[in-house]
């Protein structure tokens, strides 16, 4: 027995001796569906995206000082438009899968109507009793024909325009919430004063961070969007899309944004804090968002107003739900069921702003105000617009066309593409997908 | 120890039994010392076979199969569709567009990555100082991964911070948009690819050259040809199936790009809102990861597999037409050099 | 499947080993020119290293700033720790030491093994498997990605490392390479001296062929380990940000969410380190060893 031979035994002896211990605690690990820690704590483990502030408002380990015999293994994954083709991998092989997971408002349609075999019916567990307090349509969109309760909401995306007092000061425009909102009546109203900030603005600052944001803003105050009720698409004939698409191009193609595609383009979250833009169309969710990005310096110089004419809106949100293939349904739903409870939704509400789906909680959040945005009354603001807001259809392909038209979008700003060619580029790619 | 190793390796397949030979009345062990013999190779070499037909052969049989089924990833059902992915991916200008991207981000990447790696095994194969310090900084970037490259690369194209637009600053350009541009993008990417491998052809190119007989340019420099004579007319023909090897590679990589677009647009398998850095992998990640359509993404892997067998096929076809003992050749080239130098 | 470009661009031909031929003669000393242009170079391919220092130890704001700070500031470790909680850098780093060192060990097992059958034992249908073998090297591993995903995912292995180890146990590259290298170092009279002495072929292997192949093979470990180590299409797409090597959770820093560049650049530096290392002791074996890979034998 040579030495080499010993060696070449050994390393491989050692390296399969620490794969087959990886694979084996791996194996509770990362299928996380059966997983009992080492002192017989069940596991729950949740996959969220982006920032659902749960783990923010430290939710996660109240839960676990409440319930000493649970574990919670928390991740968040990248953008919702990278997490999503994730989770459908991961359902696909049905590994890798967490026992909650969250699923976002344009894709809940999609779910409901492809996949209610692959997620648990929340209606037979604990969960059940949290289904009637909710708004009726959160509910509503995450039900089946048939009755199967396939996803508990979380919050929902009422909408508010955040923008930086200090630069809209330098450029001479006013900057009480009240007052701003006086002087946008309507989208056009809000290009205008764009206009005017362009015309004084520090170099460098654009008047919004992208079109395509402002795209979703503006369709966000309609009940009929991509599908009418009967389920079939109507995007390419609706003309409130055409008309927020029209719009959003003209403010791209006169460089009143800052050509920074949200959540992609790497110099977008600089941009918060570095002034490349003075407004923001801000679902509740973006509060939180803003605070993470503009950190502690941008304290006190951001504020927050309603929409144009004071109209209410809705974009994004998102669900809870659980895999079929989770081995912890009971534990899960539990979990589901108190963090979706009303004193945890508004907690999450005070924390990072994701403006409560359930209606106690809603209740709970109206007088909430927000010292990191001047102290501005963001309860009520974010109510207002819930409460104005329509009753939005959602369908299958939400996700697929929202992301088709944004993209357009872009390419106007950027890149020169005339709105017409960028809405047929669009249209062909979505019939690509949905067609 | 001996005999637990054949057995866990797979067994030979079929190697032919020792035939046996009454006359020579073998004992036991001499049967088996033959037949351990004969069948060694086999097993030797199994493993390689056995793991290329699982992973290799067999996922590319496969893929055209799956191309012809229409197959949602997350659904467990599929359905025979024919041609129809093929027909799909023919009238898709997204699929020109991105073999069209494959190319121009393919030539702006190879073609001056080769050239300047020539330059540096020129330069490297002088006798210095500081040559290994030298040679190792060459390969560097090669050590680096593609994700960790691109995403340092993603922040010095930054467009309102990136060092990149800060060092143009002082010749009086204008911040540019790197991301959202067309060829700029294109241009950035092809600047990471370049990055990465410029070095490591370099030393392939340095020992290229250093496997060159000396005697040519001993016989060269006597009959009076000078340095870059002698680089043009001998290292330039010696290095030529050197020179094409790389070629046929960075062109099958080239093929490939994949994790620079992807990651320098920020994880988003687009490529650009024009789609002016999807490259084919991109495209396929898209139609398979992205959207979920497993039937295109395997449609469009099998095209791309075709056209790669058709550019090596002309690659070394190419190369056995012009490659005829390249050292012989550059040998009468150099002397033919030399007369003329000395003239 | 997998460990394509790096290795692939090595396998221009044989490796030699040193002293076969007269030993190379470098022509002439170098010019203040060819100085300068290396110098530049080695700058152009050190610099990005040294941004990922800088930009991973300040705060965002301060790299956004013209012109960039030069020097490294103090938040270095705080970053890495950062990076550490929030995309499992620590679990990648175990993981692609894990999948690298597993492919390496069974790539040069096996890549010696049919190197050596290749190279020096007579076998009916030598010279087809070997051509069968070189033609491989010309099939794009990615292409086959779409199957490999659905058998995986069927063998419930997505998520799992296995996924990632199985399909590149071996490469053609290597056997080749290990041929080339076991044809020009082993004597045949070593081989039969050892079949009188009645040793097995497998007994000749371990006793004989390895401790030669030795060099070459140490020269393909450096080479596999580092490619399977930056490997970044299949495992981003079989594993999953639960369980990820470095290049999925590096895919993972990249794609968004995590709050802010410094941290990205931390976790980038964290993730390049080991290899870093690994050139700072071993860089001047592995240029020889490409460039001895690249030598037309």
């Amino acid at each position: 027995m040579s030495l080499e031979k010993k060696t070449l035994a050994g390393a491989a002896a050692l390296v399969s001796g620490a794969l087959l211990l990886t694979s084996c605690s791996s194996a509770g690990a990362d299928t996380e569906s059966s997983g009992t820690t080492a002192d017989g704590k069940t596991v729950i483990s949740v996959a969220l995206f982006g920032t659902m502030g749960f783990e923010e408002s430290g939710l996660f380990d109240r839960y676990e000082e409440l319930n000493p015999d649970i574990e919670i293994q928390y991740e968040s994954t990248q953008g919702e438009s990278k997490y999503w083709p994730a989770l459908q991998t991961k359902l696909q092989s049905g590994t890798g899968l967490a026992d909650v997971q969250g699923i976002e408002v344009a894709r809940i349609a999609d779910v409901v109507a492809n996949q209610s075999d692959k997620w648990a019916d929340l209606s037979q567990f604990e969960t059940a009793d949290q289904v009637p307090n909710y708004l009726e349509w959160k509910a509503d969109a995450a039900t089946t024909a048939d009755g199967k309760v396939l996803a508990l909401g979380t919050d929902i995306g009422p909408m508010g325009i955040c923008y930086r007092s200090d630069l809209l000061e330098q450029a001479g425009l006013p900057t009480d919430p009240a007052e701003l909102a006086t002087a946008m009546t309507d989208w056009d109203a809000y290009l205008d004063l764009g206009r005017q900030y362009q015309a004084a603005a520090p170099a460098g600052s654009a008047w919004t961070d992208f079109s395509g944001g402002l795209y979703n803003a503006i369709v966000s105050t309609e009940e009929t969007i991509y599908y009418d009720e009967s389920g079939e698409p109507v995007w390419d004939t609706n003309p409130a899309v055409r008309e927020a698409f029209d719009t959003a191009a003209e403010a791209g193609q006169e460089g009143l944004t800052a050509k920074l595609e949200q959540f992609n383009d790497p110099n977008w979250d600089p941009g918060f804090a570095s002034g490349a833009f003075a407004t923001i169309a801000c679902p509740s969710w973006m509060i939180g968002y803003i605070k993470g990005k503009a950190g502690d310096a941008g304290s006190g110089l951001w504020n927050v107003t309603s929409l144009p004419g004071g109209a209410g809106g809705n974009w994004g949100g998102s669900y809870l739900a659980i895999p079929e293939a989770s081995e912890n349904k009971e534990e899960a739903a539990k979990l589901i069921k108190w963090m979706t409870d009303a004193e945890q939704q508004a907690e999450v509400f005070t924390n990072v702003g994701n403006f409560p789906s359930n209606t106690q909680g809603i209740e709970l959040v109206g007088d909430t105000t927000d010292e990191y945005f001047q102290g501005a009354p963001i309860g009520q603001i974010f109510s207002d617009s819930a409460q104005a807001a329509p009753t939005q259809i959602l369908g299958e392909g939400d996700g697929v066309i929202k992301t088709a038209l944004t993209q357009a979008l872009l390419s106007v700003e950027a890149n020169g593409v005339s709105p017409d060619e960028a809405w047929a580029n669009a249209e062909s790619e979505i019939s690509n997908q949905i067609g | 120890m001996t005999t637990s190793t054949t057995t866990t390796s797979p067994p030979a397949p079929a190697g032919p039994p020792p035939r046996v030979v009454v006359a020579e009345k073998l004992t036991w062990k001499q049967r088996l010392f033959r037949a351990e013999e004969k069948g060694a190779p086999y097993a030797y070499i199994a493993p390689f076979f056995l793991l290329f037909l699982a992973f290799g052969l067999f996922p590319l049989v496969y893929t055209a199969w799956i191309s012809l089924y229409e197959q949602k990833l997350g659904s467990s059902t599929s359905t025979f569709v024919g041609l129809d992915n093929y027909r799909w991916l023919f009238e898709n200008e997204k699929f020109w567009n991105s073999l069209w991207r494959t190319l121009t981000i393919g030539v702006l990447s190879t073609v001056p990555q080769l050239i300047f790696a020539l330059v540096l095994a020129h330069a490297l194969n002088y006798r210095m100082r500081g040559r290994n310090f030298f040679r190792i900084s060459m390969i560097m970037p090669y050590a680096t991964s593609v994700a960790a490259a691109t995403l340092v690369f993603a922040q010095i194209f930054g467009r309102d911070a990136g060092f990149a637009n800060w060092v143009l600053s002082f010749f009086g350009v204008d911040a540019i948009d790197w991301r959202n541009g067309d060829w700029t993008a294109q241009l950035a990417i092809a600047v990471i690819v370049t990055w990465r491998w410029t070095g490591y052809n370099a030393l392939i190119y340095l020992a290229g050259m250093q496997s060159i007989s000396q005697d040519l340019y001993e016989s060269a420099s006597l009959d009076g040809a000078n340095r870059w004579q002698q680089f043009w007319h001998i290292t330039l023909p010696g290095l030529r199936p050197t020179i094409l090897f790389t070629v046929v590679v960075s062109t099958i990589g080239a093929t490939q790009l994949f994790a620079e677009p992807l990651l320098f647009g920020g994880g988003t398998a687009n490529g650009g809102a024009l789609n002016q850095y999807q490259t084919v992998t991109l495209f396929m990640y898209q139609q398979g990861w992205t959207f979920g359509f497993l039937g295109r993404a395997a449609a469009i892997a099998w095209v791309t597999f075709l056209i790669i067998i058709l550019l090596v096929a002309v690659n070394t076809s190419i190369a056995r037409m012009r490659d005829r003992d390249p050292a012989q050749a550059a040998a009468r080239r150099a002397r033919r050099a030399a007369a003329k130098g000395t003239r | 499947m997998a460990t394509t470009t790096a290795v692939q661009q090595a396998s221009i031909a044989a490796p030699m080993p040193e002293g076969r031929k007269r030993r190379y003669r470098a022509p002439d000393q170098a010019g203040p020119f060819t100085y300068v242009l290396l110098a530049v170079t080695a700058f152009l391919f050190i610099v990005p290293f040294y941004y990922m220092i800088v930009a991973g130890s300040r705060p965002m704001a301060e790299m956004n700033r013209t012109p960039p700070p030069w020097l490294p500031g103090p938040d270095l470790w705080s970053n890495m720790v950062k990076a550490f909680q929030q995309q499992n850098i620590g679990l990648a780093v175990w993981n692609s030491f894990l999948v690298s060192a597993a492919i390496t060990v069974a790539t040069l097992l096996f890549c010696t093994l049919a190197g050596f059958a290749f190279a020096k034992l007579r076998f009916k249908g030598r010279s087809t498997f070997f051509g069968i073998t070189i033609a491989t090297l010309m099939i794009p591993p990615t292409l086959g990605v779409v199957p490999l995903y659905m058998v995986m995912a069927d063998l419930q292995l997505t998520g799992n490392l296995w996924s990632v180890i199985l399909p590149t146990m071996v490469t053609a590259f290597g056997v080749f390479f290990m041929r080339q290298y076991l044809v020009q170092t082993l004597p045949d009279e070593l081989l039969e001296a050892a079949r009188m002495d009645g040793a097995t072929s497998t007994r000749t292997f371990f006793s004989i062929v390895l401790p030669i192949a030795r060099p070459g093979m140490a020269v393909l470990g450096m080479l596999t380990f580092m490619t399977a180590w930056n490997e970044f299409f299949w495992p981003v797409i079989a594993l999953n940000s639960s369980n990820p090597t470095v290049q999925v959770a590096l895919n993972n820093l990249g794609s968004g969410y995590v709050p802010d560049q410094s941290v990205i650049m931390a976790g980038t530096l964290v993730g390049t380190l080991p290899v870093i290392v690994v050139f700072l002791i071993m860089g001047r074996q592995i240029v020889n060893g490409i460039m001895a890979g690249a030598v037309k034998g």
